[in-house]
């Protein structure tokens, strides 16, 4: 069947009429992008995961859909606990198909002498640098200029749960309020990865929870409830202490 | 192959004097056979591929933001980091804005300056030519020589 954006989108259905942009200037090429969700065969494209149909300018095509099974892709930050420590790599499960890779060399400050702390169990907010389709993801935590940034050990008096991956996009929006709102009565930190992995930390056990419970409920929540939901659970916590 | 070029007979490459022209002449051969072979197929798959891109992360497809977040003293270094990326971003904005006159006015503008110099330019031409023909009727034939600015040597 032919679908066209914003339509509830099957796999093998094909796309209908894709706008491109054209570039002015040098040579006009028409750009489309395909994003998750669809594939190029030959002159036309087909929808290969369930889901709806979205285009963003400039013609950047993808499909949205739920999914809790992570499929690592390069470029993204995910949150992984360390599960084995062997030779000159640590093993991270990151909740895909395959355990990544983590060289020791891939931290801030790291030398072959001087190997990072990382222990069995710890958990880490790392990058995905290598993440093809017949091979083994591998991460680093530092940027191209070996800077750790925002990557790196997270502190184990934290708490980490799981989510849809959807969720993890839905709070990542620019648009989404939530953290904004949160953060505005709370204090708090957080490192969401695009695994479907949030690491929260607040003040006190009960805080961690309550801003926890926040993000999962946020999943069924529109932006212009978020309001409401935060100020419901800032009530529970008040309760509480 | 083109059969009216000339190609040298078989016997004749085979001679001893003849061996560089007979590799160079192989070469050409295998190149051109290539191409043959492979130019429909390459050709075919630029076509296809050069329109379309892939992207299989939702981080770029709906921009979103990075992760790792800290509110009110929770973790000063991110809160840090935090900053400085919004202030990078407003910095971009405000360059955006800060220009006085935004490209489409500026378009605008010069439009109506064209059209006030075409109408200049036309107004001059007419003139001298109104001149002309004054002055061809007062019959005064010669006309005075335009001066040319000579090119006057600097004096050291």
């Amino acid at each position: 069947m032919e679908v066209s954006v914003g339509d509830v989108v099957m796999p093998g259905d094909s796309l209908k009429d894709i706008k491109s942009t054209k570039k002015e200037g040098k040579n006009e090429r028409e750009n489309v992008i395909l994003g998750p969700g669809l594939r190029r065969e030959g002159d036309k494209v087909y929808v290969c995961k369930a889901g709806i149909l979205k285009r963003r300018d400039p013609a950047v095509y993808y499909v949205d859909s739920y999914q809790k099974r992570y499929i690592p892709s390069r470029g993204e930050n995910v949150v992984g606990i360390v599960t084995q420590k062997s030779g000159d790599i640590y093993k991270v499960d990151v909740g895909a198909s395959e355990q990544a890779t983590l060289s020791y060399l891939a931290f801030e400050g790291a030398t072959k002498k001087n190997r990072p702390d990382l222990q069995v169990g710890d958990v880490i907010y790392a990058k995905m640098l290598v993440a093809s389709k017949d091979m083994e993801p591998e991460l680093v935590c530092v940027d191209s200029q070996g800077k750790e940034n925002e990557l790196g050990v997270l502190s184990s008096d934290g708490m980490v749960f799981t989510c849809s991956l959807s969720l993890v996009r839905k709070l990542l929006n620019p648009e989404c309020p939530l953290f904004r709102i949160l953060g505005r009565n709370q204090a708090y930190e957080l490192a969401a990865g695009m695994n479907g992995r949030i690491w929260i930390k607040a003040r006190s056990v009960q805080e961690t929870i309550a801003a926890a419970n926040a993000i999962l409920a946020a999943e069924y929540t529109v932006a212009s409830e978020m309001q409401k939901l935060c100020a419901r659970i800032e009530k529970t916590l008040l309760l509480v202490t | 192959m083109d059969s009216k070029r000339l190609a040298l007979s078989k016997s004749i490459l085979e001679m001893k004097f003849m061996k560089r022209t007979k590799d160079k002449v192989e070469k050409q051969q295998f190149q051109e056979e290539g191409e043959e072979y492979f130019g429909k197929h390459t050709l075919h798959m630029k076509e296809a591929s050069g329109k379309f891109f892939m992207e299989p992360s939702y981080v770029f497809c709906e921009e979103l933001i990075e992760g790792r977040l800290s509110f009110q003293g929770m973790n000063p270094t991110i809160e840090k980091l935090m900053e400085a990326k919004e202030n990078a971003k407003r910095g971009q904005e405000e360059v955006k804005q800060e220009v006085d006159v935004s490209d489409e006015q500026m378009a605008v503008q010069w439009k109506k300056m064209r059209t006030k110099f075409d109408v200049m330019q036309r107004k001059k031409t007419q003139y001298k030519t109104s001149r002309k023909s004054q002055h061809s009727k007062t019959d005064c034939k010669e006309e005075p020589m335009e001066k040319r600015p000579k090119f006057l040597k600097p004096v050291d």
